[in-house]
């Protein structure tokens, strides 16, 4: 079966095999020539360079996507696995201290693709400035959100601009040339998703967070990107915005959206670009294609009610996660998360029990390349103790707008950036964790709480010292999704 | 082994698969964790510092131990439900108890959690491998199943 279908592939796809050209596509994309666009004028640019690894290494997936792209458009993707994947990994091993021009690094891709690199680079530039708004120290949170919302209008307002609706990921990822750049170009793929998990993981590691605490957590970030994420090959699928930045995606589930969307948009280029069978004019047209499913003006006037499931406007979401579409065998808000199996986003990562709906909002965990949301600080401790590696923990104090960030070395000793942090933690019934187990920013936070709550009246506060060593084991409470990944052969699918 | 001995082996894994609660997967083979039963511990914990973190068998251990720069301790399920054989490396050496032997006879790695496994003494492995009518097994010390273990593969 695989060998006939490997047969059909290299051998070219019919025209009636192959997704045909909308008569609706966008008069823009057949147009040549250039239209440069530019960063919304603000103040807040470039405050990326602030946290300066970060910055360095974000500059550096722009010249590795480039030099895969012009590998492919140039024909030498018979060299994509060997000198391109080294030339590529020199740079991401030294990478540039400011973003290089995409352009002249793919000459022969922009020439064949303009269009396409207007559709990267302008949502490149909402990747850039999403984070340049959220790293700028000169606003108040509430400030930083009202501007992301501005900048979303901003960015809409170009005809390059994809939609910020959740798309169905299963159906994005269905076309007959789809998965094949995966499995042919493994390590090459690997990059790219590298730098996906990146440019999806830093949302959470700035949002509401004072930007003093951010590069810190860049410490832990990075040498995960750098030494595992890039060279990863066993991801089942893409990294999703809202797998690895979900209170950012709640919060703002059009930009996650639209980011998931661009990098599907890259998968299903990548695919095309490398697909043998297909003459130049398929390769064209079919990523026009690929260009206009995912287009801001393909969806207009459709919303996430808008039900039409496993089809190009399908815009369901998981009923606890807006900024993410369906993914394959999602239901309802079970997904398969790669390296953590099946996961309920609605649900405490460490011990099943629903996540609060209101204040506080629990915490999160980043540890081992994945990001899980939990319940309480007890939580987010035991689940980052049982994890190997340095970890990070985002959570909620009694002051909303005091963000506690706690980052661990190897041997889960932890730091905090609040000097006078204080733990209360009377271990008992799980479903009431977020009662028993907080974080107060100081003791008088925490006496106050223990006067509005009887309950756990006499209940010493602990240090962060005497915190890191507790253990409270396995929550009893625990339900593990026994299901097959659905990515694998004979999966769920 | 017979049959039906691993049938049974296989089967209280499986049903303690369903019924436990909080089965991560295995930091070294990937495979699930497998939980204590009230016959037998199958649980093997790794402390390092303020972590504990739980591995499939003993054989994923010490593969595995490279990666933790530092003092462990290492608490691996023994024939007494509750009480765990306790090895320590410590400064890059490891030492157990007086007597402690392994068994580690699986041909593939979903048979760990079963076939590799720590005794406290020669006649509790003895037992062991009576009971499950193990065949061509040997009782390795920490320091033979060390080297058994960290020895490239053919």
């Amino acid at each position: 079966m695989i060998a006939l279908l490997s047969l059909v592939l290299s051998a070219g796809f019919g025209q009636d095999q192959l997704p045909p050209v909308p008569p609706d596509l966008p008069s823009w994309i057949r147009a040549k020539g250039m239209d440069e666009l530019y960063y919304k004028s603000a103040p807040y640019n470039w405050s990326i360079n602030r946290i300066p690894k970060f910055a360095r290494d974000m500059y550096a997936t722009g010249v590795g996507h480039s030099m895969a792209y012009e590998a492919l458009a140039s024909g030498r993707e018979a060299e994509l696995e060997t000198t391109t994947f080294e030339r590529i990994n020199r740079i991401l091993k030294n990478p540039p201290r400011l973003p290089v021009e995409e352009m002249a690094l793919s000459p022969t891709f922009v020439r064949k693709y303009g269009y396409l690199e207007k559709v990267f680079d302008w949502a490149h530039t909402l990747h850039f400035q999403t984070i340049d708004v959220l790293a700028y120290p000169g606003w108040s949170d509430s400030r930083k959100e009202q501007e992301l919302e501005e900048l979303w209008s901003f960015y809409q307002s170009e005809p390059y601009a994809l939609t910020g609706l959740p798309m169905n990921m299963e159906y994005l990822d269905s076309f007959p040339y789809s998965k094949g750049f995966r499995q042919k170009y493994p390590k090459v793929n690997g990059l790219f998703w590298g730098y996906h998990w990146l440019q999806t993981v830093n949302y959470d590691m700035l949002y509401r967070v004072p930007t003093a605490d951010q590069a810190p957590q860049y410490e832990v970030i990075g040498e995960r990107y750098r030494e595992v994420e890039l060279y990863n090959e066993t991801r089942d699928f893409m990294p999703m915005t809202a797998e690895l930045s979900p209170r950012f995606a709640k919060r703002f589930p059009q930009l996650a959206n639209a980011f998931d969307n661009l990098h599907m948009l890259h998968d299903n280029v990548n695919d095309i670009l490398s697909q043998p069978g297909l003459t130049d004019l398929q390769r064209e047209q079919q990523i026009q294609i690929a260009i206009y499913r995912v287009l801001d003006s393909t969806h207009r006037g459709e919303s996430e009610d808008t039900l039409r499931p496993n089809s190009l406007h399908d815009h369901r979401h998981p009923p606890s996660m807006p900024g993410m579409g369906m993914m394959v065998g999602s239901d309802e808000d079970e997904m398969y998360m790669s390296g953590m199996g099946w996961m309920n986003m609605s649900e405490c990562g460490h011990c099943s029990v629903p996540m609060p709906e209101e204040e506080p909002w629990g915490a999160t965990v980043t540890a081992d390349g994945w990001t899980m949301s939990v319940r309480c600080l007890m939580c987010a401790r035991d689940m980052a103790s049982e994890t190997p590696g340095r970890a990070i923990i985002r959570a909620a104090t009694e002051d909303p707008k005091k963000l506690l960030i706690l980052v661990s070395d190897d041997e889960g000793n932890w730091t905090s950036n609040i000097s006078k942090v204080v733990f209360l933690e009377k271990f008992g019934e799980h479903p009431d964790c977020s009662g028993w187990s907080r974080a107060f920013t100081n003791d008088s936070a925490l006496k106050q709480y223990l006067v509005a709550n009887p309950e756990y009246a006499g209940m010493p506060g602990l240090n962060l010292s005497a915190w890191s060593k507790l253990n409270q084991g396995k929550p009893d409470t625990y339900r593990r999704i026994d299901r097959p990944n659905p990515y694998k052969r004979g999966g769920n699918k | 082994m017979k049959f039906h001995n691993l049938f049974v082996v296989a089967l209280c894994f499986s049903i303690a698969s369903i019924t436990s609660a909080h089965e991560g997967d295995c930091p070294y083979c990937k495979l699930k964790l497998v939980q204590n039963t009230p016959e037998q511990d199958n649980e093997v914990v790794l402390r390092f510092g303020n972590k504990k973190i739980e591995y499939r068998c003993i054989f994923c251990v010490f593969k595995d131990q490279k990666r933790y720069k530092g003092d462990l301790v290492v608490y691996a399920p023994s024939e007494k439900v509750g009480e765990p054989v306790i090895l320590k490396r410590t400064e890059g050496k490891w030492t157990g108890p007086d007597g402690v032997v392994f068994l580690n006879s699986f041909k593939k790695h979903v048979d760990c959690a079963a076939l590799s496994r720590a005794f406290s003494n020669s006649a509790a492995y003895d037992a062991y491998v009576k009971k499950n009518d193990l065949k061509d097994t040997k009782a390795f010390t920490l320091v033979e199943f060390i080297d058994f273990v960290v020895k490239p593969a053919k």
